[in-house]
């Protein structure tokens, strides 16, 4: 007999039993377990009940006299079930495309299989049908820090910052957020003593759960910790006040956070007044448009982007 | 794609996961397939057909001809009956379920998306029905922050379904131009926040990809294109061809996440703490403006000529800082 007919056979009988069954009963009804000499057979029947127990099928040991002599096993229908959701065929396609996003974990792809069977009149599509959102490379961090979110349990790792610096971070995980294609998780930063965001991707390290955490001050929504602008981390403290060419300016000021856009200058060029936090990331983001910006003020920001090309004309 | 590693020959518990997942919704569906469940199920036909000769002879005790599970598989059909004990699926683990929830609410907050508002409601169903056990209180501490939505989103998918050119204007950041073009626009997708059509732009001849929030206006043409089978989801941003420049990088630690962000080709990382990288490209010009924003944090080590670009870049700029700024 295969291995896999065995491991059908006892997860059919254990599921349908009323009652807990002992070993020996199991024997007397499984031929898989009965041909063997009955040590080797527990045996088989041991490592069995540990592979299913593996794949998370609810394996109970249970006392089957008051006495407690002798111990049975049974899979309660309650634990092993899915429950019953109403998905409507709209619904778990999208469920369905979702998990098949591009990416190397397949743990939501697993999930979402053990829903199909509810699905009316097989609505279900492929993976072409819908525009695909490649999920951010977190992959089974992702999953570890939402565990240690949903638990309540301070987590350690290892972090590189986008500017490169890498550090051992403790911190409570109080919410994770999805922006533009990355997700973060923000959280009480030991260390710091102050609530910082970290990218998922720029995790240097497995997750490990260190004790329990802290929960969040009543109130607290994580989104509001995560840097919104082009130009930076932090509180934006001051405007900068910025002019872009025609072509480039409604692209640059499409969208931005907090920007006030002045009515255009004869020439066309566009002038607009945006927050900012710190001066490098501001100056990068206006030179990134070459000579379609220009930082008009305040005065020292406006000598720091001439600083930065004058260094940049002549080769480096 | 992980699809086809996973077409190893399976073990016996992956068999068994498999089956624990797919013999529910044979039972639900009769009549199904096999071609149908195969893709639905990610399995191969021939092992497919295999795990179900499997569970011809499985069943209950004493596995008399009324106790086993009848698996019926005719003109590429499959029927089960006698298995109501499978007739629902083994619970989501809690990673399962997580997963899952994670995928679909980073995939709901794509704005503009079609399947949105049914992701959301299926994504409420699973929190409730799933219970405490799974994804207790998960509503409030796992947010999303939109994305710039596109304002022609729903002008280029229709575009795309009909077959019809579009003329656009796209601000190329290339370039910091806003040009207009001619493109059969085939794909529509989404990847890390960003809308993209993948298109055949009629003005170079040539396939090129399109940011749709960097689109400003689009025209109806009135012509037909034939599609070109283009690659849309999945695929990479980038692509590589043999007349890519090979740019080299030297950045330092504030400037590496350049190497997260674009498609890097090679990475060495020096003892200072900066990296060295090698980004395949087909224009300079990008590459030109991103350097410029980078200043002295990054520094050209091949080729000499992006060194000029940069160098004629700035200069063009700082015209503009020459004294007084205007107004």
């Amino acid at each position: 007999m295969q291995p896999l007919e065995r491991l059908i056979n006892l997860v059919a009988l254990l599921l349908e039993t009323r009652r807990p069954l002992t070993f020996d009963q199991i024997r007397e009804k499984l031929p898989a377990y009965g041909h063997e000499d009955p040590a080797s057979a527990k045996r088989m029947f041991e490592r069995d009940k540990d592979l299913l127990r593996d794949n998370g099928i609810p394996v109970e040991v249970v006392s089957t006299d008051p006495w407690e002599v002798e111990s049975g096993y049974i899979i309660p229908k309650d634990r092993y079930y899915v429950p019953e959701i109403a998905f409507t065929g709209e619904e778990l396609s999208a469920l369905f495309v979702a998990a098949l996003s591009p990416g190397e974990d397949t743990t939501a792809e697993q999930g979402v299989r053990k829903l199909l069977y509810g699905a009316q009149g097989g609505v279900l599509v492929g993976r072409s049908i819908a525009p695909v959102a490649a999920p951010d490379a977190a992959g089974g961090r992702l999953t570890a820090v939402a565990e240690a979110l949903l638990r309540r349990r301070r987590i350690r790792f290892r972090y590189r910052t986008s500017r490169g610096a890498i550090s051992d971070r403790d911190i409570d995980p109080w919410g994770l957020v999805w922006r533009a294609g990355h997700w973060y998780v923000v959280g009480l930063d030991h260390d710091r003593t102050e609530v910082r965001s970290f990218r998922l991707s720029r995790l240097a390290s497995e997750v490990e759960e260190v004790r329990n955490g802290s929960e969040p001050p009543k109130g607290f929504r994580a989104s509001d910790h995560i840097q919104t602008g082009p130009w930076g981390p932090g509180e934006p403290a001051e405007r900068a006040h910025i002019a872009f060419s025609p072509n480039a300016a409604w692209w640059a000021l499409a969208g931005v956070p907090g920007v006030e856009v002045k009515p255009s200058r004869p020439d066309g060029w566009m002038e607009a007044t945006v927050p900012y936090a710190e001066a490098d990331g501001l100056v990068g983001w206006v030179l990134r448009f070459g000579p379609d910006a220009e930082v008009l003020g305040p005065q020292q920001l406006r000598e720091e982007a001439t600083r930065r090309l004058e260094e940049l004309v002549g080769g480096h | 794609m992980a699809a086809t590693e996973r077409r190893r020959p399976a073990k016996a518990a992956e068999r068994l996961r498999r089956l624990l997942v797919m013999v529910p919704y044979l039972v639900r569906h009769p009549g199904t397939k096999i071609s149908e469940a195969s893709r639905l199920f990610d399995v191969s036909e021939e092992e497919l057909v295999e795990d179900l000769q499997l569970l011809f002879v499985s069943g209950l005790p004493p596995y008399g001809p009324g106790d086993l599970i009848e698996v019926d598989l005719e003109d590429g059909r499959i029927t089960i009956t006698m298995a109501d004990y499978f007739a629902r699926p083994l619970r989501l683990t809690r990673n399962e379920a997580i997963a899952l929830y994670l995928r679909g609410t980073s995939l709901a907050a794509t704005p503009g998306l079609r399947e949105s508002r049914a992701l959301s409601s299926a994504l409420d169903k699973l929190r409730e029905g799933l219970g405490p056990e799974s994804l207790e209180d998960v509503a409030g501490r796992i947010e999303t922050i939109s994305g710039r939505g596109a304002e022609v989103l729903d002008r280029v998918r229709a575009a795309a379904a009909a077959g019809e050119r579009l003329e656009i204007d796209y601000f190329a950041a290339s370039s910091g131009q806003t040009t207009t073009r001619r493109i059969a626009a085939e794909e529509v997708f989404s990847s890390m926040g960003n809308w993209y059509v993948a298109a055949w732009d009629m003005s170079v001849d040539d396939e090129r990809l399109f940011r749709l929030d960097r689109i400003k206006a689009v025209r109806a043409t009135g012509e037909r294109f034939e599609r070109r089978g283009l690659a849309g989801a999945g695929r990479p941003l980038y692509t590589a061809s043999h007349d890519d420049v090979e740019v080299r990088l030297r950045l330092a630690p504030e400037a590496r996440w350049v190497s997260e962000y674009y498609e890097v080709t090679e990475e060495s990382e020096r003892p200072d703490g900066s990296l060295e990288v090698a980004l395949p490209t087909k224009r300079l010009e990008w590459v030109a403006r991103l350097l410029l924003s980078l200043g002295t944090s990054a520094e050209v080590l091949a080729p000499p000529e992006l060194r000029d670009r940069v160098s004629e870049l700035a200069g063009r700029a700082l015209e503009r800082y020459r004294g007084a700024p205007p107004g």
